[in-house]
This record gives C-alpha cells, sequence and structure tokens, in this order.
C-alpha cells in the first residue's frame, strides 16, 4: 500500500504566480520537501495570505481550513495584523501564526473578519486620510 | 523509482499540466494538502481544500481510484485591486489509488469550514480476522 501512504507536498501552479512572487524560492521548496516527509505537511504552521485593497479597505484573506471558529484571533497592533488559530490534527493541536503588515493606516476600531469555507476574510477600512482624494490646483 | 521521489519529490514533478478535465483555463490543478491514517476499520483521508464549497466538490470512485476535485466559490470583486497574493485560484485535485481494498459502495465525506474528511471503509478481506484453532 505504498500508494496511498506516501506524503507529498502540494504541487503549485507554476505559471499563476502573482508578479510579487512568492516568499519562497524553488530552493527553498527543495529543503522544506526534503525535510517535509519527517513531519506532515498537514502539521505545518504556515498558511496562505492574500492582501486585496480597494479605495475604501484593505482586505486580508488568509487560508484557513479545518480551523476551531472560536480559537480564531485577529488583532490590530502598530500597523500589524495578527492573525492566530489553532487546528487539531490527529489528537495533536497545531497552532498557526502570522503577522502581516498592512500598508495603509486603518481604522482600528472598525475592523471586521468573516470566516467562511476555511478562509478567513478581514476587512480593515482605512482612515479618511488616507483615502485617494482629488485635489484641485489652480496655477497661478 | 519511488525511494527517490520521497526524498526528492521534485525530480519527478512535471511541468506539464496533467489533470484535464477538472482544471479551468489554465488547465492547471492544485494537489490539496492531505493526510491519510487508518483504522482497523477503515482509511481516513483528511484533506485541506480552502473555499471549496459543496456544489464545487466533487467526490467520485471508481476503478479502484478515489478522486477528489475541488473548485473554489470565490470571485475577486470588482473594485479590489490584489496587492500580494499567495494563494492560487486553480482548482484542486487529488487521486488516490487504492486497488480494491476499499469498500467504494460506503465511502463518506464531509466537507466542513474547507476540510473535507474523507472516510474509507476496508474491503471485508482487510480487516483484522480472528481465525479459530481447532
Amino acid at each position: 500500500m505504498n500508494r496511498l501512504l506516501q506524503y507529498t507536498y502540494p504541487r503549485r501552479a507554476y505559471f499563476n504566480r502573482s508578479a510579487l512572487g512568492g516568499l519562497e524560492t524553488e530552493l527553498g521548496r527543495l529543503f522544506d520537501s526534503a525535510l517535509a516527509d519527517l513531519a506532515p505537511i498537514a502539521r505545518s504552521p504556515r498558511f496562505a495570505v492574500d492582501l486585496y485593497a480597494d479605495k475604501d479597505n484593505t482586505y486580508v484573506r488568509a487560508e484557513l481550513p479545518g480551523v476551531n471558529r472560536d480559537a480564531i484571533s485577529v488583532e490590530m497592533a502598530d500597523g500589524y495584523l495578527n492573525i492566530g488559530a489553532t487546528r487539531q490534527v490527529q489528537d495533536e493541536s497545531v497552532a498557526l501564526n502570522r503577522s502581516i503588515a498592512i500598508p495603509e493606516s486603518v481604522q482600528a476600531d472598525k475592523v471586521t473578519a468573516a470566516y467562511e469555507n476555511g478562509v478567513l476574510t478581514v476587512t480593515l477600512p482605512k482612515q479618511e486620510q488616507a483615502k485617494p482624494r482629488k485635489i484641485n490646483i489652480t496655477v497661478n | 523509482m519511488s525511494f527517490i521521489n520521497q526524498i526528492l519529490p521534485k525530480i519527478t514533478r512535471s511541468t506539464v499540466a496533467t489533470e484535464n478535465d477538472a482544471a479551468g483555463a489554465t488547465g492547471f490543478t492544485l494537489k490539496p494538502v492531505y493526510q491519510l491514517s487508518q483504522t482497523p476499520e477503515a482509511w481516513t483521508l483528511v484533506a485541506q481544500l480552502p473555499g471549496v464549497t459543496k456544489e464545487g466538490l466533487e467526490v467520485t470512485a471508481e476503478d479502484g481510484l478515489v478522486t477528489i476535485k475541488g473548485r473554489r466559490a470565490w470571485q475577486q470583486p470588482e473594485g479590489w485591486t490584489s496587492l500580494y497574493r499567495e494563494s492560487y485560484d486553480s482548482p484542486y485535485a487529488l487521486t488516490l489509488q487504492h486497488d480494491n481494498t476499499v469498500d467504494a459502495g460506503q465511502i463518506q465525506a464531509e466537507l466542513k469550514d474547507g476540510l473535507l474528511r474523507v472516510s474509507l471503509p476496508k474491503a471485508a478481506a482487510l480487516k483484522p480476522r480472528k481465525i479459530t484453532v481447532n
């Protein structure tokens, strides 16, 4: 039964990479995968995060499938968003943590978060003065 | 070859898309993070499929293969600009070969919060059996 018991690293979609690239390089992943068979990937404390923005808000979408809803913590401190969660993996509790720098200043009291289908979406409204505004300049 | 595959899986990674029908426009699919465990009665597969809903999920069992295909439901809204992406939009696909050691009629699957749990009951011949001695 070798087939059923083989752990493999998630295969990436090669041509869908964003222009900014990922945090990991090929070599980084090669080393990770060499060691990966020693500790199954499902126990890895890393999770993917996407950053979006529109004119009013900054959005953070984190892939957190299968975590305990009540244990998800979202905190805003000093321009960094800290996301924490725990996941139960076969009688073990894995702690996931990530600190993301938010590019624009945020109205901290208006931050909301929703967890749906394993994806956590945090909406961070921008400060009023950070929103793009047209400034009319008269040239004399 | 499989020993080398375990140590350096990158060697066997192909650069051409091999999955076809589950894939979207680009033809690429992603292999989800998954774990297999077993009890004397069944194998349990736990796969991480963030963003996949029941409508986008397809679990099929045929010919000694268990295939899982999942499509994400979320589309990026019009006004949003992506600043930094780590996740991929491609659908998930996972195929596991069991060679008829699984009772296909009794497979049960549950999708909750992006985590898929599939229970694959072992075929009767594989269950541990006590043999009486005369």
